[in-house]
This record gives structure tokens, C-alpha cells and sequence, in this order.
């Protein structure tokens, strides 16, 4: 199991509910695309699932450890299985083992965030900071330590020449890029990607989107990739789950989504797209997909 | 793999690193840095005794009522000085800036009386002038007006051309005359900045007021001076307080005028609310009640005789001595300044990031605004029985006061820094401190080096009069002179200041460009 949301939820302190009543499980290696309109809450969701936010209601589960509602997650020890429901033990977890979770969750974010000042070697080898111990992440500021390394993960993304140049120096596609670097350099068990290539011309965006799958495939990583391009999601990602103002609307996999179901998932976007009415029959689909999960997953 | 995995800014990186050691080695050696000084038994028993005496402090009717009068001196000193400076600055930054002009001039002459005037230490300036006008506050007035008055023309000068000129350009293309221009297309645009650094300015010229006083010029630094010089640690508890508490209100003071200018303007035709007029009307009133409560009388000033008397005073400091010897001893004044300011500044920046780290804590804010409150010289004073005296005494002090400035710039500056970078290190598990060092400081640092390096430009000023209160450097050089009438000799030491803080300018300026 990879990661597990039971009836999980996000209301912002304002009280706008981002998301209500997600159940969602992956196992390990599954690559997930998230569909839906802008603002349905799929940022949020990676959010919750990379321990960003600390959701507001119902149990998570990632990478084997249970997080709970005010982000100070519990450890479950490992050898219990999955199926058996987990006894977190009462101490919160500690800054070493949220640490350790973390290090092992790879984000792509839709903003790159580096520092316009660093080079872009720093930051690629910035990835491995969870992993690194601290002196060498310290010395690795005064001479780049893992220079054949950066520059792999830079060669894959097609930025081998940039290794030495400033982040304030690149295209927003380029930096995005780099972003997807740093997360290949980390080699995370679990990647979050939101929006990975927004900023990225056709061509370069399906190339990187089957970059990500395939270094998930290769090294067994889970990867949630958030995408606006639905023929990009179809066409890479064994399971698509639709998210719709802040709820799922199904989570299939890809050979069964129709086009009936993404016209529904994007009906209140767009002019051309046809209003149909809301059909009931994905509903009990999804509430029965819920109570599975719910029972194999906490 | 490619051959190019070589690092190319490794070999400059560690040239600058070893040329940076071989050029502060030396000034370390010369600020006569001796940490173990701090704890020497003779010296801890001098200064223990001294801040036993702290408590209680002085509440005394009589002095109390003198520490009043001294208060009000030391905010009237500050009020009528920056009145004067304004004057003085709103013509000079019009003719200095290259701002509204079709053609680009430099205007050369503007410039170096603006830099003159900066260059000079309002102390030095004080001192001269206690000289002509006697004992008391006309000096600390005229001195603060005209150092002041070259900072806010510069700095204002600085700000219109950093602004769009588009705006003034086309109104000048349209037939407008210049002030026109600047005062239509430009000043909309650096209005917020100018009156923001003005207030800010008011704010420091409290806290140069109050040191006026160690040359004679009135206000609480006389009467800390007294107190220090007989050891009477009560009082100068007193007075301390004294200071920190008017900082304190001349802070909060001018964070509510700042803030002031941040809220939008009321939708009406007049630009006036009640606030501004109230402002407006209290600001004339002030100054004019300031320069009452000085009895300044500047008549006097434009009499014939004080006339001669003065151009009489300015001659006697031509020609400089020039003569071999005394200028080995100016350039090892020069030198020692030098270190106080680097080694002080070093210091600082140091001790402000530690305490701008922890930024929501309060207790370290306070300790910064303690810091900051107490000016180098009182500082010194204090440094001086510490360590005894010296150049290490004026670079503590130095580093004291400057820590608590540079620390609350810092923590300003780190809050304002894009916080998406650190928080995507800490989502990928970078142990503590990490985030900092990869996403933080990557984007505060060239704001951090600026201000670090505008500080120094300010501390090689301050470095040249801290051995007022012999802590080393040209300004014991300066002070030891001018009681021994010697004038000319004086002379060559006040140009050695100004070339000396000319100099760092330069070299700040181009640090600065070289680190963008």
C-alpha cells in the first residue's frame, strides 16, 4: 500500500470546505492522473496526500505511516500488515520520522519553487537533502557534491547544458523542468506531481509526462500526477480519478472512461462542452468503491 | 557522460574566499581583537562594579528634572535638525538628481558637496562647530542639518531616478518645465518612499541628538557623559532607560506614520483628511517650538563680527599639515578605522543572523531593539571598561549596535523572501536549518549582503569618531588635536575621514554590483 485517505477532508480555516469525504487508496507502483476543472481541489489533495496540509477530518495513511488530522502523524510499526487495522503508537510522531517519511515523497509543483539566485546544480541536488546527512548537505553548498548525479537527472530532462547556470536565468518551461529534475535526483517512493507540465509546449509535455511514468515504472515509485490534459492522462496513466468540487466523481481506470463521463467531470467549464444533467449512476459506483477501500484500508 | 562536470565557479570561489582572509587577518590584527579581554579578572571587576551600580537607578528630583529638560533638548535638537536637513535637501536633490532632465548630467558639483556633507561625521561636524558657536545646542542643530541634509538629498535624488521616467519624459515632451514634470510624473510614483524614508530618518536623527551631547552640544549625552566619566552608574541606568524608552516611542511613532502612508487615500476631492491637516498643521508648529525652546538665535549668527570670527576659524585649518611624520600617524589612524568597521560590522552580521532567526520569538526582538536603541558611542563607553581602551572596545560597540540594526533588517528581509522554496525542502524531508540554507537564504542573500554593506558604509563613519571616547582610530587623532588647538593637523584628519568613507562607498557600491 502505497498511501490510503479514509473519508478524509479539508476545510480552510475561513470554512470553505476544499475537499469532503475522499477515500482513496494506492498501492504501490500504481500511477493515478487527477482530472477535473480548476479549483475542484486536486492541489489540495496532493497537498494532503505530501503531508503539506494537515487535513481536517477522517484517517490517513502514507507509505506506512499514519498521518493524522494536525499533521504530527503516528508511526505504525511496518510489520503489521496493511489489511490489519493499525494501532498507532501514542507518542506523535517525531521531527526524525516526519522527516523520514518526507523524504521519501517527491513533489513536482506546479510554481517551481527555487530560488531565483541558486544554480540550478544546488537545486537539483537539493532533492536529496532529506536524505543526505547534514554535513554533507553543508559542504555541498561550498562545492557541489554530486555534480555526474545533477547532471543525469538534468540529461533526462533534456537540461544537461544549464547545470551550471542560474535558476533566474531559465524559461518558466525550462525552470519546470528543472523542478522534475530534482524530484528524479530524489528518487522518492512516492511522487506527487501537480501540473508537472503547464508550462511546457505539446510536444515537450507528453515527452516529460512519459518521462515520470517511466521512471515510476522503472524504480516501482506510486505517481500522482495532476494534469489539465486529458488526452495526456488517458493515454499514460492506467487510472484516471475525477475530482469535482471537492469530491470524487470516479476513479476508474483509463480504458473505462468515457467521453459521457468527461463531459459530466467538466460540464460547468466551458461553453462548448454540452450541460448534461447529473446522472445518478456514478454515484452509488464511487460510495461503493468507498466502502471497499474503507474496509481493506484502516 | 559529458567531460563538462567539472565546477567552473569553483576556482573563483576559493580564490575569494583566501583573498577575503588575507585582507581580514590584518584588520583583525589591527582592531587589536582580544575576546579574552571580556573576561580578564581586572576588567570583568571594573565593569561588574560599574553595572552593580546600575541599580537602583536614579529617581532623584533634581536630576529627574534635569534628565527632562535633556529629553526635551535631545527631541528638539532632532526636530530642528531635521527641519534644517529638509530645507537643505529638497534644492540639492533637485539640482543633484539626474531625474526630469531630457539629457543625462551627473552634475559633478551637487555630488561631491552632497558627499561632502554625508561624508563628514555629524560629530565632527558638531565639534567644529561648538568651536564657533559655543557650548550648547545651535551646534548639535547645525550639525545634524547639514549631515542629514546631504543623506536625505542623496537618497532622495537616488529615488526619483530609480522610478519611471517615462511619465516625466512625456510631460516634458508635452512643455512642461521640469519641476512640473518631477513633481507630476515622478512624485506620485516616489511619494510613499520619500516620506518613508524621511520618517525613518527623523527616527535616526533622535538617535544622533542624543550623542551630540559627548562634544558638548546639550541634550542627555552630556549628562551621560558626566556620568560615565565619574562612574555613576545610577544615573547613567537613568539615562539609559531614558534612551530606550524615546527609541522605543520614536519607533513606534514612525511605524504608525509609515503604516499611515500604506492605507489607501479616502475617496473626496481634498487630499487633506483630518489626520493630514492634523499632521500638517502639527509639523510647523513643532519645529517652530523646537527652535523656540533651543533659543537659537541665528541673528546672531549674521553679524559681521561672527562673520569674521568664523571665516577666521575655517582659515586656521588651511593649510592641512601634510608633513611626513603626521601623516604616518593619520594613515595608522586610517587603518585602525578601517578594522573597527570591518571587524565591527563582521561582528554584527553575525550576531543579527542568530537573533533574526528565531524571528517570532519575542524576547530576541527585544533584545534587538535594545541593541539598536543605545547609540555606538554609549556603547563604547560601556566596551571601553570592558576591554579597556582601544580599537577592540570601539568594534564591540560598533557590533553591540549594529547587531540590533542589521537584525531587525534581517528578520524583515527573510520575512519577505518567497516562502515556497524552504516549504518544498521541508516537504522533502531536509532536516532543520537545511531549508534555510537551500531555499531561504538563496533569495534574502543579496538583500542581507546590501544591507550589511550599507551599514558598513555608515559604521566607517561612526568608526571615525568612537575614539571621542577613546576607543581608537582617527577619532582620537581628531579629538586629542582640536584640544590642543592644533587646527591644521586637525584638518588633515578630517580629510583623511572623508576620503576614507568616500573610498568605502566605492568599494560597497561595487561589492554591491558584483554580488547582483
Amino acid at each position: 500500500m502505497s498511501f490510503c485517505l479514509d473519508g478524509v477532508g479539508l476545510t480552510h480555516a475561513n470554512g470553505f470546505t476544499a475537499l469532503a469525504d475522499i477515500t482513496l487508496r494506492a498501492e504501490q507502483g500504481e500511477r493515478i492522473a487527477l482530472i477535473g476543472p480548476s479549483g475542484a481541489g486536486k492541489t489540495s489533495l496532493l497537498s494532503l496526500i505530501g503531508t503539506a496540509l494537515p487535513a481536517t477530518a477522517g484517517r490517513l495513511e502514507v507509505l506506512d505511516f499514519a498521518v493524522d488530522g494536525r499533521l504530527t502523524a503516528k508511526f505504525k510499526p511496518p510489520s503489521q500488515g496493511s489489511s490489519t487495522v493499525a494501532t498507532p503508537l501514542d507518542s506523535r510522531l517525531r521531527g526524525n520520522d516526519s522527516r523520514a517519511l518526507r523524504a521519501r515523497i517527491g513533489t513536482v509543483h506546479q510554481a517551481p519553487p527555487l530560488p531565483g539566485r541558486q544554480r540550478v546544480v544546488t537545486a537539483v541536488l537539493a532533492g536529496k537533502l532529506g536524505q543526505w546527512p547534514v554535513w554533507k548537505s553543508l559542504l555541498s553548498l561550498l562545492h557541489p557534491l554530486d555534480i555526474p548525479g545533477a547532471q543525469a537527472a538534468l540529461a533526462r530532462v533534456d537540461l544537461a547544458d544549464k547545470l551550471f547556470g542560474r535558476c533566474d536565468q531559465l524559461s518558466g518551461g525550462q525552470l519546470q523542468r528543472v523542478g522534475i529534475a530534482r524530484v528524479l535526483y530524489q528518487q522518492p517512493d512516492l511522487i506527487l506531481a501537480d501540473e508537472p507540465v503547464s508550462a511546457l509546449d505539446p510536444a515537450l509535455a507528453l515527452a516529460t509526462v512519459k518521462l515520470l511514468v517511466a521512471d515510476a515504472a522503472a524504480r516501482g515509485a506510486t505517481l500522482v500526477a495532476s494534469l489539465h490534459a486529458v488526452d495526456l492522462a488517458l493515454n499514460n496513466f492506467s487510472r484516471i480519478v475525477g475530482v469535482k468540487a471537492g469530491h470524487i466523481a470516479f476513479d476508474l481506470p483509463s480504458s473505462e472512461v468515457s467521453d459521457a463521463l468527461l463531459h459530466e467531470l467538466y460540464a460547468s467549464e466551458g461553453q462548448e462542452l454540452p450541460t448534461l444533467a447529473g446522472e445518478a449512476r456514478f454515484s452509488p459506483q464511487a460510495a461503493a468503491n468507498d466502502a471497499a477501500i474503507r474496509a481493506a484500508c484502516c | 557522460m559529458s567531460p563538462n562536470t567539472h565546477d567552473p565557479a569553483a576556482r573563483s570561489r576559493l580564490f575569494g574566499t583566501l583573498t577575503a582572509l588575507v585582507i581580514l587577518w590584518p584588520l583583525f590584527q589591527a582592531a587589536e581583537v582580544k575576546p579574552g579581554a571580556l573576561f580578564e579578572a581586572g576588567n570583568l571587576k571594573v565593569i561588574g562594579n560599574f553595572l552593580a551600580a546600575f541599580l537602583p537607578p536614579e529617581t532623584g528630583a533634581e536630576f529627574l528634572a534635569f534628565l527632562g529638560k535633556a529629553t526635551l533638548e535631545t527631541l528638539a535638537i532632532a526636530t530642528a535638525g531635521m527641519a534644517l536637513a529638509f530645507a537643505l535637501a529638497v534644492p540639492l536633490a533637485y539640482l543633484a538628481t539626474g531625474a526630469g532632465r531630457e539629457r543625462v548630467t551627473l552634475n559633478p558639483l551637487t555630488r561631491s558637496l552632497l558627499t561632502v556633507l554625508r561624508g563628514i561625521p555629524e560629530l565632527v561636524w558638531a565639534l567644529l562647530f561648538v568651536r564657533v558657536f559655543g557650548l550648547g545646542p545651535a551646534a548639535g542643530v547645525l550639525a545634524l542639518g547639514l549631515t542629514y541634509g546631504g543623506m536625505l538629498a542623496k537618497v532622495y535624488a537616488e529615488i526619483l531616478e530609480s522610478v519611471d521616467p517615462a511619465p516625466a519624459r512625456a510631460l516634458r515632451h508635452s512643455g512642461a518645465c521640469r519641476p512640473l514634470a518631477i513633481l507630476y510624473g515622478l512624485i506620485p510614483q516616489a511619494s510613499k518612499e520619500l516620506a518613508s524614508y524621511t520618517v525613518y530618518r527623523w527616527e535616526c536623527a533622535i538617535r544622533a541628538s542624543v550623542v551630540m551631547g559627548f562634544v558638548g552640544a546639550g541634550g542627555l549625552g552630556q549628562l551621560m557623559d558626566q556620568a560615565m566619566k565619574m562612574l555613576n552608574g545610577g544615573e547613567a541606568a537613568s539615562i539609559l532607560l531614558t534612551f530606550m524608552l524615546l527609541v522605543f516611542a520614536a519607533d513606534g511613532l514612525s511605524g504608525l506614520l509609515r503604516r499611515g502612508l500604506e492605507t489607501p487615500p479616502a475617496h473626496r476631492a481634498s487630499p487633506f483628511g483630518w489626520r493630514s491637516g492634523l499632521l500638517l498643521l502639527g509639523l510647523p508648529l513643532t519645529i517652530v517650538a523646537s527652535f523656540a525652546f533651543l533659543k537659537i538665535g541665528f541673528s546672531e549668527l549674521l553679524t559681521a563680527e561672527a562673520g569674521r570670527s568664523i571665516a577666521e576659524f575655517i582659515a586656521s585649518f588651511f593649510p592641512l599639515d601634510l608633513s611626513a611624520e603626521w601623516l604616518q600617524k593619520v594613515a595608522k589612524g586610517v587603518w585602525e578605522t578601517l578594522a573597527i568597521s570591518v571587524v565591527g560590522t563582521l561582528l554584527a552580521a553575525i550576531v543579527g543572523l542568530l537573533l533574526a532567526l528565531p524571528r517570532p520569538h519575542a524576547p530576541f526582538a527585544f533584545v534587538l531593539n535594545t541593541l539598536r536603541s543605545v547609540p555606538e558611542l554609549v556603547w563604547a563607553t560601556i566596551t571601553a571598561l570592558a576591554v579597556g581602551l582601544g580599537p577592540f572596545a570601539g568594534a564591540l560597540a560598533l557590533a553591540l549596535h549594529t547587531a540590533g540594526v542589521l537584525g531587525r533588517l534581517y528578520a524583515e528581509a527573510l520575512d519577505n523572501a518567497p516562502p515556497a522554496p524552504a516549504q518544498a525542502l521541508r516537504l522533502a524531508g531536509a532536516p532543520i536549518g537545511l531549508p534555510f540554507l537551500y531555499g531561504t537564504l538563496p533569495g534574502a542573500a543579496p538583500q542581507l549582503i546590501a544591507y550589511t554593506l550599507y551599514r558598513w558604509e555608515m559604521n566607517i563613519r561612526m568608526a571615525a569618531i568612537l575614539g571621542f571616547v577613546g576607543a581608537g582610530g582617527l577619532g582620537q587623532l581628531l579629538y586629542f588635536e582640536l584640544s590642543l588647538f592644533h587646527y591644521a593637523q586637525a584638518s588633515t584628519v578630517i580629510a583623511a575621514m572623508l576620503l576614507l568613507s568616500i573610498a568605502v562607498d566605492q568599494t560597497s557600491t561595487w561589492l554591491r554590483r558584483r554580488m547582483r
